[in-house]
């Protein structure tokens, strides 16, 4: 029995400095962003009573489905306020960094042939799942503590230490639930794309039980999931500590599952049978085009229902934002209205101004979180040239341009589709409103508009692509700059006005609070084109580099 | 006079300052195998990468079917099938489904020449690519090359990782092709293979080709080991010129003869009464082994 461990320890240590740089990250940032956004929740509501009102605003069936049922309601605290509100997303993103951890460990080393290596070393049966467990359970602790300590120190008074604690450890228990269920898909699944898609299945099931749970008010169903189970610890209220008992005898009930599947399988072999694919190509692969949109295609469709479900869930609050933002100064100045109109609007009008700004606002977010899958798109035929992909299709009497040209009009393409799809979204959710600020047609040209600025980003990566293949950075690099002018660039003095201009999406007419003007879209339209042709032209002339 | 399938003339290729090959000349015919053979590093993948149109030639030129290699690519490769050494597929395709792309990407799909490969080498189609070992993405790329009716065959040291049974398979698809009048430049580290299917061998070094010709005319460069026992003992054998390495063995002595010396040597021993004489030609491994050591260079 012993044996089946062995050597787990040094296993434990050798994944941990594998995990240095990824997990110390996901702590830092998960730690630093859910403690900075505390501070920020408590003064929101400077008069007492908003807060309590703002509680009763959001205890109604929509938003209880999407962040838990209100609780705390007869003296809302900013404690109870960001607990209810924050905990879930909080552990949505631990278990999303459980999920890759477990996984990058087990299934995926065992794909790549190192776990081979490992086993045949003195090493035990069952040493590798074990070690990523443990490695996990250690991960999690200390982002437990981590997320505690940030939370403790951060000077809320309605959030003490000891209960901020209980925060960070219930976030890491359910954090390392989710660890030991891709455990367990890691032995079921036989490849590491369906261990992860797996498990992603059964964070989005869970969540969905979750919500069908606590809309009907059945707290057994909503319990059923790790996630319900969590939420009724009610941190900075109650303090209940039986869901952090439950949750921690889940997680050992899915290790102990795992563990009893590995020892039962063989390696490389999976329960759930990789399904035998197509024989025969399907007739839309045989081409340049058809092979770029086939290596595409799940990332497409993924990305578009991300798109389109966050565009919907921005909808879905958007009545609530007058109340939400309503006493805050700090937050009119986020969503970008300026100091005059806030100064001078009337009650009357207040709910309306808002409604628009956040609408512009989240427009232009929703863009910028759509220039990733674009970007992407664009320079997925660098990643195939790099990975050796490239040189067997140019083998095969394929023009290089007309396989490049594939990709850029999948990315040309992709960017008015997910375009489409947010606006769709959007307008999915508000519709059921009863007085929707928005028409179809109007979200569509706010959403559209931007078109010319993603353009020119597109042509930016085809021009590194063309010219400096070994610096795709730069990409991202442009894409942090424009992010940044774009949530920054309104801070006084903080960048120069000549620099703010570079960003593409500075000169797009923020519909529709500002003026339709067609100059600019049609000046970014003409670079975006020279830039991609000058991109063709330097790719054509250059080596293939596949380091 | 065959027609000339692919030809280079002072071929050279430098990234940056590194020079990868310097003045390559290189020709296959039509029907014919031509084998490339070199150490780790010495330019035979970058020969081919310039061949192709992947990269392009620093100097000289390269030509396949008479055309320009980087400028006509495409044209070329409608007539060309190629096999990397490290063959890298998209791990959630099927092999099935790489295959036809490949084959249709060149030209019409042969859906007999197609189930007849995949039986030969004894591939399942079905899986997904990520599922297959080195020696079945090797596979893969085998069957796609061999199902499309090209005119030139490139292969980049296909048989690294096929079994000797596979070996095998791909030895007959090579010599069908070759009978059938296409031309075969084969880069392999496998001796035994190119001995038994080349027809010409180039050796490159350091970005050089430093032999090229038949076996034979190669082997005529060289030295022929001899193993000769005699009636009474051999003296002043050291003494003549073209004789290297020469050792005592149990029943006589054996020792390397450049070729142009043989008659010399053979007279000489004849009066010392020949019981047993023994010549071998110098296999193909003798030739590579005198390139990989740099001090030999030019014996």
């Amino acid at each position: 029995m012993r044996s089946n461990f062995a050597n787990s320890g040094k296993l434990v240590r050798f994944m941990l400095r594998r995990e240095r740089v990824t997990s110390a990250i996901w702590i830092i940032v998960v730690a630093l962003f859910s403690a900075g956004l505390a501070p920020a929740m408590d003064q929101m509501f400077s008069e007492p009573g908003a807060r309590q009102q703002f509680g009763e605003s959001i205890n109604n069936p929509v938003m209880v489905a999407m962040m838990g049922p209100t609780y705390g309601i007869e003296n809302y605290t900013a404690g109870a306020m960001y607990a209810n509100m924050m905990l879930l997303w909080i552990i949505i993103a631990v278990a999303i960094m459980n999920i890759f951890l477990v996984v990058r460990h087990t299934r995926a080393d065992e794909e790549y042939g190192r776990v081979e290596v490992i086993r045949s070393a003195p090493t035990g049966r069952l040493a590798v799942v074990n070690a990523a467990m443990v490695t996990a359970a250690i991960v999690n602790i200390i982002l437990a503590i981590a997320l505690g300590v940030a939370l403790g120190v951060v000077g809320v008074e309605s959030m003490g230490f000891a209960a901020s604690m209980l925060f960070g450890f219930v976030v890491g228990i359910a954090g390392f639930v989710f660890a030991g269920i891709a455990a367990i898909f890691a032995q079921l699944a036989s490849n590491r794309s369906g261990a992860t898609g797996f498990s992603f299945l059964a964070l989005g099931l869970f969540y969905m039980i979750r919500a069908a749970g606590d809309m009907q008010g059945n707290d057994v169903l909503a319990c059923i999931s790790p996630l319900g189970l969590a939420h009724r610890s009610q941190v900075y209220v109650e303090n209940n500590l039986w869901p952090f008992i439950i949750l921690l005898v889940e997680a050992i009930g899915c290790a102990v599952a795992a563990y009893a599947l590995n020892a039962i399988r063989d390696l490389d072999q999976g329960f759930i049978p990789a399904r035998p694919g197509r024989s025969v190509a399907a007739k839309s692969l045989l081409s340049p085009f058809g092979l770029a949109a086939r290596i595409l295609r799940n990332m497409t469709i993924i990305w578009i229902i991300v798109m389109f479900v966050l565009a919907a869930s921005y909808g879905s609050v958007i009545a609530d934002i007058p109340t939400f933002v309503g006493d805050s100064p700090e937050y009119l100045q986020v969503i970008g209205i300026p100091e005059q109109i806030v100064n001078t609007m009337t009650d009357a009008d207040k709910a309306k101004i808002i409604v628009d700004y956040f609408g512009v606002f989240v427009i232009s977010m929703m863009t910028l979180v759509a220039l990733v899958p674009v970007i992407n798109t664009a320079l997925k035929i660098r990643v195939e040239e790099r990975e050796g992909r490239t040189e067997q299709v140019y083998a095969a009497a394929v023009p290089r341009m007309k396989y490049l040209l594939g990709y850029v009009i999948l990315a040309f393409v992709l960017s008015i589709l997910i375009q489409f799809a947010s606006a769709a979204g959007l307008y999915s959710a508000t519709s059921v409103l009863e007085a929707n600020p928005f028409t179809f047609d109007g979200l569509l040209q706010a959403f559209f508009v931007y078109l010319p600025a993603m353009w020119v980003i597109i042509g930016f990566t085809v021009l590194i692509v063309g010219l400096f293949p070994k610096t795709t950075g730069a990409v991202w690099g442009l894409f942090g700059f424009v992010f940044l002018v774009s949530f920054l660039g309104g801070m006084p003095g903080l960048l120069p006005e000549w620099l703010q201009n570079v960003s593409p999406v500075k000169h797009i007419p923020q519909l529709p609070l500002a003026e339709m003007t067609f100059t600019p879209l049609i000046i970014l339209t003409v670079i975006a084109l020279v830039l991609t042709v000058a991109g063709f032209f330097f790719y054509k002339n250059r080596d293939s580099v596949t380091a | 006079m065959a027609t000339l399938n692919l030809e280079t003339v002072e071929l050279s290729k430098k990234f940056g300052k590194v020079t990868a090959l310097n003045g390559i000349d290189l020709a296959v015919n039509e029907g014919e195998v031509f084998g490339y053979i070199g150490p780790n590093g010495a330019g035979k993948t970058t020969t081919i990468r310039v061949l192709l149109g992947i990269l392009q030639a620093t100097k000289g030129s390269a030509k396949v079917f008479g055309l320009d290699a980087w400028k006509d690519a495409v044209e070329i490769h409608k007539r060309l099938a190629y096999v990397p050494g490290d063959v890298n597929l998209w791990p959630n395709l099927t092999g099935g489904e790489v295959i036809d792309l490949f084959v249709s990407l060149r030209g019409k799909q042969n859906k007999e020449r197609r189930a007849k490969l995949l039986e030969q080498f004894d591939l399942d189609p079905t899986k997904k690519c990520r599922t297959y070992s080195k020696g079945n993405r090797q596979k893969v790329a085998l069957v796609a090359a061999f199902a499309c009716d090209a005119d030139l065959f490139i292969l980049d040291e296909p048989t690294s990782g096929l079994d000797p049974l596979m070996e095998q398979v791909f030895q007959e698809c090579v010599l069908e092709q070759k009978n059938l009048g296409k031309g075969i430049f084969l880069s392999s580290h496998i001796l035994s293979e190119v001995e038994r299917l080349c027809d010409r061998v180039g050796i490159i070094r350091e970005g050089k080709l430093v032999e090229t010709g038949t076996l034979s005319e190669l082997r005529h460069l060289t030295r022929i080991t001899m193993t000769v026992a005699t009636q009474s003992p051999i003296t002043g054998l050291e003494t003549l010129t073209g004789v290297h390495g020469i050792r005592t063995q149990p029943d006589g002595l054996s020792f390397q003869v450049d070729s142009a010396q043989v008659g010399d040597v053979v007279s000489h021993l004849a009066q010392f009464g020949v019981k047993k004489l023994e010549s071998t030609p110098p296999t193909l491994e003798d030739l590579f082994m005198r390139h990989y050591d740099s001090a030999n260079v030019g014996v």
